[in-house]
């Protein structure tokens, strides 16, 4: 009956028209694969069983518990669902480039559920994602961390209830070329520590004002203005809220670090960091981490050095590193990426893994709930036919909560959930140009007058 | 067109906006004030007086604007001009839930020299609430004939512009000399759309939804902040007179809702979070993916208004050879298509009371889309209620309008059969007393393109017959003509047509041709001036005319396009 029902909750959720209330979770036992926990090592010929979307217990000769589906996978590889910690599939707007300082804004106003790209990031063994704002001012939007449960109509469904907030922030040449454009600050690297500078200031100010306000009794007493752009600054300053920031070179990742010991800001992830290996045991000692590419520079002046080696001299000095897709094609084969650690800096297994389930888990502040293959955490899995860090590896099945958002052996070849009526046959192409369009300068053309679909980053 | 002539074309239409306002195409009384007199016995029709009601051989009397007698066996007044509807059906005169009657779109804010993009003029961020529609309105636009020619006796008119052009008002449907006589009631919702700023903030929904947050919170302060001032000023600073934040004032009451343009479900759903997190009343209009997002507006108690504007029925390839994939990439196309079209029934079976909005739909269109409906699950009961008490009760103007009661506002609608009919006509219009007789077409011309279509060979063209070859055709702006031919062709079993023009301009190109039931509708886009126009032509083709209307939904208007079919397609 249980199962009947786990299969009628998945029709449910794929073909909802419905909001559902509760977000579905399963109950399953994943028999005689071998189970890549990222924190235990590698266990041979083990159990996982998984009870109400929680991983209840793990080990040998499991048996399944009345009603609960056994699903067999002797010979194959069951690895934490692979978490991106920068992405841009699907949100319906990507960039508010129009000012430099937009702390005030969310992507979690613009998920959208419908986007295929979801799908195809599951069928990469992807489960979550750190959807963020763009690239293009200073201090940009708060990103949004979800689960990718595809299916669904309502983006409440996939948001990671109980993540922690993010922002996004940029340095270099993104912004500074829009404010060129403008003709508003910033204009330069200077410029860029300055706005982040005085924006902190500004809101330090504010918080002071609020503080006054607060504590006077009067009853006739008068509000300041409220300004949520503001109020989100000082929750940065509170420590409420990561900061993740779009960096490439090692002196504005130092520059950075200043600044936010000046506002006493415990923490920062610093995105892409391409440079970040000549600013390691810096970056170590403030406690800063990064997330990057395994091997992808020089697409533009800024990141013209770096090296495949970046994530692996970060490791092993100390930071907390994780490998990103920024990308719908990437996001795809993160299992690839990771490996390519092993080929440059000879990772163990279980680092380069790390890389892209339980370090950006930690840099998204989720660490305690997905990331590793643990009991108590959220059933977040996915599965391959080989060692996922082998070239050969294929993902066959994922799941999020326990329940089955992909398995290769169901696989249609239409799998929209949303068709534009008035949309033309021919449109509808499986190879999208789309995918290899990066998103984090979108919306910003009109500033340029360039085209932008050749930038990169 | 060259492009001269594109820009000349261009402002023509824009200027005929300001200097040829009065409907080209009236064919209702255009002075009004021409009637010998205003008492009406309208006898022997039937009544539909509202949804689920029908009686018989019933009068209905009119005097000085107000039903005043309704039945079978009432005394008509001396006075009374009596009309015979013997064969006729009598129906409450529609209400629409939104769109930009009468409404002149102005021209857009120009970009201001060294705009300052992060923090621009209100004016040019889209941040005027307090304007009103009313100042938008030009009596004269066709927009408003049009609307009632259809059936619509009173609109909810809402102002062009961006994030918060201003506040709604309602219109009864009239020729009038002023403006005051057809404004039913100023400024009832406060309008929003998800419309940013060409590169100023807010520029985009991520802009929108933060500066909407922001403005209502603010708003919030100023207004307790001005309530205490009134109560003692003396030493205390005074508020400033921030108009933005003095029109959400009545909304924080909850006086007045605020109603948003969300045509898809994302929309939708931003426009409820919205709602959830600062607490106002709200309004949605203009749906059309309104299946995603029944609980949701169940739950926000929203008022809600479907778009009549519904998506063109996709057409499935002829082609002999398609691929199996391709017949199935139709088959989900057309499973979304059925959604679009059942979301009414969606909402009828749900229990959500709901209206149409008619914003986006060209008045040719508003009939198709009910009867759409309809044939989709929707009941007619419902449609009529969509259509009349609905709406009514939305705008708290169930006690004055929606049904055909004695003591309401006269606005009635006459129809030559049961409304929901494809063959049906309208006859007559009653708004707010006024009589307004239209034309009735006689339509024999199918018949005679049906046996004609039967005497031929399959092999001319099938159903398409009356439409394919090249027909001379006059587009009427005013103070310009412009002729040439329209050519029609079948190819690869769908239409395909360019419209030439006698003055040797370049070919425009014909898209989205549909021919169906004797309609021909098709689509231009035009280069004016380096703005593209979307020109939308509908009509109808009897024998070898086309008698058709071009409307730019950019700028509100429509102009005449007939069209006369060449011999032997030379």
């Amino acid at each position: 009956m249980k199962k009947m029902k786990n299969i009628f909750t998945l029709l449910l959720c794929l073909l909802s028209t419905l909001a559902l209330a509760q977000k579905p979770k399963g109950d399953v036992l994943f028999k005689n694969g071998t189970v890549l926990t990222i924190t235990n090592g590698e266990l041979e010929n083990t159990d996982v069983l998984i009870r109400d979307g929680k991983i209840s217990k793990i080990g040998k000769d499991l048996r399944a518990p009345k009603g609960v589906e056994v699903v067999d996978i002797s010979g194959k590889f069951l690895m934490p669902g692979i978490i991106d910690a920068h992405s841009h599939i699907a949100g319906s707007a990507i960039n508010e480039g129009t000012s430099q300082v937009t702390s005030e804004v969310s992507m979690e106003d613009v998920v959208n559920p419908l986007d295929v790209q979801i799908y195809r990031a599951l069928a990469g063994g992807v489960t979550s994602i750190h959807l963020m704002h763009g690239s293009a001012n200073v201090i940009g939007g708060q990103n949004e961390t979800m689960k990718l449960r595809y299916g669904t109509t309502n983006p409440d469904d996939l948001r990671f209830e109980g993540a922690p907030r993010t922002i996004k922030f940029a340095l270099g040449e993104n912004p500074t070329r829009g404010g060129r454009a403008r003709g508003i600050q910033p204009q330069s690297r200077m410029g860029v520590e300055n706005m982040i500078r005085s924006s902190f200031t500004q809101a330090v100010a504010y918080e002071k004002k609020w503080e006054a306000y607060n504590k006077d009794t009067n009853p006739r007493k008068v509000a300041p203005e409220y300004d949520l752009r503001m109020q989100t600054l000082v929750d940065i300053m509170n420590g409420d809220i990561i900061v993740h920031c779009h960096s490439y070179r090692a002196d504005e990742i130092y520059m950075l670090m200043k600044v936010f010991s000046d506002f006493d800001i415990p923490t920062i992830v610093f995105q892409h960091a391409n440079e970040a290996y000549k600013v390691a045991p810096e970056l170590a000692a403030f406690g800063a981490s990064a997330s990057v590419f395994a091997d992808w520079w020089a697409y533009k002046l800024e990141v013209y050095y770096s090296t495949a080696y970046n994530a692996t001299i970060l490791q092993e000095n100390g930071v907390l590193t994780s490998i990103n897709s920024d990308s719908g094609e990437l996001i795809r084969h993160l299992f690839h990426e990771a490996a390519k650690t092993q080929k440059y800096g000879n990772l163990s297994n279980d680092a380069a893994l790390a890389m892209i389930t339980l370090n950006p888990a930690k840099q998204l502040g989720i660490a305690d709930r997905v990331g590793s293959i643990e009991e108590g955490k959220d059933a977040d899995i996915a599965v391959f036919d080989a060692h996922p860090l082998s070239i050969y590896a294929i993902p066959q099945m994922t799941y999020i909560d326990g329940v089955k958002y992909f398995d290769i052996n169901n696989d249609k070849s239409d799998q929209r959930i949303f068709i534009n009526p008035e949309s033309s046959i021919d449109e509808v192409q499986l190879f999208e140009k789309m995918d290899y369009r990066h998103r984090c300068m979108e919306g910003t053309a009109q500033f340029f007058g360039a085209n932008l679909f050749k930038h990169k980053h | 067109m060259n492009p001269v002539r594109k820009f000349r074309l261009y402002l023509a239409l824009t200027l005929s906006l300001v200097m040829f306002g009065s409907n080209v195409y009236a064919q209702s009384d255009p002075t009004g004030t021409s009637a010998v007199t205003r008492t009406f016995a309208i006898t022997n029709a039937t009544l539909i007086a509202k949804p689920g009601s029908e009686l018989k051989e019933a009068t209905v009397v009119v005097k000085n604007g107000l039903i005043v007698n309704v039945g079978k066996n009432v005394t008509i007044p001396e006075d009374a001009e009596v009309i015979d509807a013997t064969g006729l059906y009598i129906y409450p005169a529609f209400i629409d839930g939104m769109s930009n009657t009468g409404a002149k779109r102005p021209d857009n804010p120009q970009r201001p020299q060294n705009l300052f993009t992060p923090d621009p003029p209100n004016d040019y961020a889209g941040i005027t609430p307090e304007n009103s529609v009313v100042s938008q309105i030009d009596i004269n636009s066709n927009t408003i004939s049009n609307l009632r020619k259809v059936g619509f006796g009173i609109s909810h008119a809402v102002p062009y512009g961006r994030m918060l052009p201003g506040s709604g008002s309602l219109l009864i449907l009239n020729d009038a000399e002023h403006m005051d006589d057809i404004l039913m009631a100023k400024d009832i919702s406060l309008y929003s759309q998800f419309v940013g700023a060409p590169g100023a903030y807010p520029g985009n929904v991520l802009g929108i939804m933060a500066k909407f947050r922001n403005l209502y919170r603010n708003a919030e302060l100023h207004k307790k902040h001005v309530e205490l001032y009134a109560q003692n000023p003396s030493g205390m600073e005074r508020p400033t007179n921030d108009r933005v934040s003095y029109a959400f004032h009545p909304v924080i009451a909850k006086d007045k809702a605020i109603m948003f343009d969300a045509d898809d479900m994302l929309d939708v759903r931003r426009a409820i979070r919205l709602k959830n997190d600062l607490g106002f009343n709200i309004m949605v209009a203009g749906v059309k993916q309104g299946f995603y997002v029944i609980e949701d507006l169940k739950a926000a108690n929203a008022d809600v208004f479907l778009s009549l504007d519904l998506p063109n029925k996709p057409k499935d390839s002829k082609d002999d050879d398609k691929s199996e994939e391709v017949s199935r990439l139709e088959e989900r196309r057309m499973e979304f298509y059925n959604m679009y079209v059942a979301q009414a029934a969606d909402m009828e079976k749900a229990g959500i009371p709901f209206g149409f909005s008619a914003r986006g739909a060209s008045a040719g269109k508003i009939k198709t889309s009910v009867i759409t409906y309809i044939e989709n699950g929707l009941s007619e009961d419902a449609a009529l209620a969509a259509l009349t008490t609905n709406p009514a009760s939305a705008f708290g103007i169930s006690d004055i309008v929606g049904t055909v009661e004695s003591g309401k506002m006269a606005n009635l609608l006459v129809s030559t059969a049961p409304y929901f009919t494809k063959d049906s006509q309208i006859k007559m219009m009653f708004v707010d007393g006024d009589k307004h007789v239209y034309e009735v077409k006689e339509k024999k011309a199918r018949k005679k393109s049906d046996s004609e279509s039967t005497d031929e060979a399959p092999a001319a063209g099938g159903p398409f017959a009356a439409v394919l070859g090249t027909w001379s055709y006059t587009f009427e702006v005013p103070g310009q003509e412009q002729t040439g031919k329209m050519i029609i062709k079948m190819e690869n079993g769908e239409l395909s047509g360019v419209l030439t023009s006698t003055d040797g301009s370049p070919d425009e190109n014909m898209n989205n041709i549909n021919y169906r039931d004797g309609e021909l509708t098709f689509s231009m886009s035009i280069d004016a001036g380096g703005q593209s126009v979307e020109i939308v032509v509908e009509g109808v083709i009897e024998g070898k005319e086309f008698d058709a209307e071009a409307s730019v939904a950019a700028f509100n208007v429509s102009f005449p396009l007939k069209a006369v079919k060449d011999e032997d397609g030379k």
